[in-house]
């Protein structure tokens, strides 16, 4: 890809995420999955832990912000490209010069930075209506542990899409996929509460380490150390995502024009 | 170089049927088709439903991969080329699908003007200069979900013109259209070859074909049967007269046995609410008449009408008289 490429398909990605944010502010079961659905969970704990202290109210905050962000990677993103076959715009995406790849990322941006908002309407909830003093203990390490999560997320979501495409036997797990993570890769308490056994799944979950370093800059000062190497593993996992996408993309675009499914008609 | 070359292209669909003994069963859409196309020509594929033609455009829009031949588009090749050839086409499916309906016309046509990689500044000028081009100046910032099937249709259009191709594959383009959304659209048509672009139309409609297509490939059963001009088509049945009968309620026997007279070269039946026009393609013109009122005998007949064949009895004739 040279330069000039490059430069052309960023403008595009971003172009596709405004559209995409554009397109989505009118439905109403995205709206719900991205905003309303974490807002629900983070009233439920806030509830619980009231008598708690404020650094609770901050891990509930964050923590259901990354509910947000699994749901919409999940339902979102996973669905990402059987949405457009099933309107019929996959023949019209496909057949343009962007790579795929370059739009789905774009897509899946779209609703990562969408599912955002859950996290500040979640910050907004626990200061206002609950009454807490809320404040970031790194703000700076907090932003780049937000920055970083959001690729890596993305990343994993380009592996889940071209699987739902190419299996739908897979993809009929996908509800079933959305609460073991919250628990797994700890948003909500820490995996220590959990059995022994399952620690190395959540190992081997971004999402995880997306949990332990926006918990660890948020509601209390993790050592750097620490930090640095969740970031570290989020951008292995994220370049392992990448190459493996890059790969089931080539695999799934080849597959849909070999069995006629660009289309449902 | 032409703008389209097909070699020997063949297309076969494999669907698995049975739930416990599963088998695969495979249907050929595409038999084996070759047929070239000149840069700036407009070239029409007609045939009857399921002839082959949406699957063969699929094919060169590089959104079906062959299964045997090739083609190419402006000398690259639709499969080991796909990317390249992307940035010279321009497709339309018949249909109102394809648009993001929740955005407005003015979104769909910036989208996918940043997909095909055209420069923001240029997009600014040409998304108005497309939206008046189709005839939709004034209504752009409109959600597309409140447009009409032809306003859609004519948005399809300006979404494929986004990168100015060289090369338009247009199938189906005026089904579904009111008769005078279908005027202006054939009008856009027109005005496109004016541009010198190169077209590929599928139309069910002979008159359409007749007017716009320089040359015309007949397709049935995933081969090409003819391929000439209109009025080189029109010439496969220089020799023939055709005979309208008009019947109300003549049953399919009935319709069989004129079908099996020795002087009847092809039938074609339209069904028109009670009513059915037979239209008897026969070398003895007026004098057919009578042995055909004799086959009738019985029958309810109204008007009868010999007259000169048209692209349209070409095309019958070619198909086998099966429309």
């Amino acid at each position: 890809m040279n330069f000039g490429n490059a430069i052309k398909y960023w403008r595009t990605m971003f172009t596709v995420a405004e559209m995409t944010i554009r397109h989505q502010l009118n439905d109403s079961f995205i709206l719900f999955a991205v905003l309303f659905q974490p807002l629900i969970i983070a009233v439920l704990a806030l509830y619980m832990l009231k008598d708690k202290g404020s650094e609770y109210a901050m891990f509930v905050v964050v923590g259901s912000g990354l509910t947000g962000l699994w749901s919409s990677l999940l339902f979102v993103s996973g669905n990402s490209i059987n949405t457009e076959r099933w309107s019929g715009t996959l023949e019209a995406l496909v057949g343009v010069p962007t790579p795929f790849e370059v739009i789905v990322f774009g897509k899946n941006l779209a609703s990562v930075v969408q599912s955002l908002l859950s996290m500040i309407a979640s910050y907004s909830l626990a200061a206002v209506f609950f009454g807490y003093s809320l404040h970031i203990e790194q703000p700076l390490l907090f932003i780049g542990s937000l920055a970083l999560s959001v690729f890596a997320f993305i990343s994993f979501g380009l592996i889940i899409a071209p699987i739902f495409v190419m299996y739908r036997s897979v993809q009929q797990w996908q509800n079933a996929m959305e609460f073991p993570v919250y628990i797994l890769a700890g948003f909500l308490f820490p995996i220590a509460l959990l059995p022994g056994w399952t620690t190395p799944v959540s190992y081997v979950l971004p999402p995880y380490w997306a949990a332990i370093a926006l918990h660890g800059t948020s509601t209390a000062a993790a050592p750097l150390g620490q930090v640095l190497s969740a970031w570290g593993m989020m951008l292995v996992f994220s370049v392992i995502d990448l190459m493996i996408a890059s790969w089931l993309f080539k695999v799934m675009l080849y597959k849909v024009r070999v069995d006629a499914t660009l289309d449902t008609e | 170089m032409n703008a389209i070359d097909v070699t020997n292209l063949r297309r076969v669909f494999r669907a698995t049927i049975g739930v416990f003994k599963r088998s695969v069963k495979e249907v050929v859409a595409v038999e084996d088709i070759s047929f070239a196309v000149e840069k700036g020509e407009l070239f029409g594929l007609l045939g009857p439903n399921g002839a082959g033609k949406t699957t063969t455009v699929k094919m060169l829009a590089t959104l079906l991969i062959p299964t045997r031949g090739t083609a190419a588009i402006l000398g690259h090749d639709v499969v080991k080329h796909a990317g390249e050839v992307r940035k010279h086409i321009g497709f339309i499916f018949g249909g109102e699908r394809g648009l993001y309906w929740r955005l407005s016309a003015e979104d769909n046509l910036r989208y996918f003007a940043s997909l095909y990689g055209t420069d923001p500044e240029v997009s600014k000028k040409r998304i108005p200069y497309l939206l008046e081009l189709v005839g939709l100046k004034g209504r752009g910032n409109e959600r597309v979900e409140g447009y009409s099937r032809g306003m859609k249709q004519r948005l399809h259009v300006a979404r494929t013109l986004l990168h100015d191709p060289e090369v338009l594959f247009l199938d189906e383009p005026t089904i579904g259209l009111d008769p005078v959304g279908a005027r202006e659209f054939r009008q856009v048509i027109l005005n496109l070859q004016s541009e010198k672009k190169t077209i590929l139309l599928t139309t069910h409609y002979m008159f359409e074909a007749d007017a716009l297509c320089d040359r015309i490939a007949v397709i049935d059963k995933g081969v090409i049967v003819a391929l000439d001009t209109p009025g080189g088509l029109k010439n496969h049945v220089s020799d023939l007269s055709v005979v309208e009968v008009e019947t109300f309620g003549a049953p399919q026997d009935v319709v069989d046995g004129l079908r099996a007279l020795p002087f009847v070269d092809a039938l074609a039946v339209e069904d028109l609410d009670q009513r059915q026009m037979l239209r008897v393609q026969t070398t003895r013109g007026a004098e057919a008449v009578p042995d055909l009122m004799a086959a009738l005998d019985g029958q309810r007949v109204g008007r009868v009408v010999v007259r000169e064949p048209t692209l349209e009895d070409a095309y019958v004739r070619l198909v086998g008289g099966k429309v």
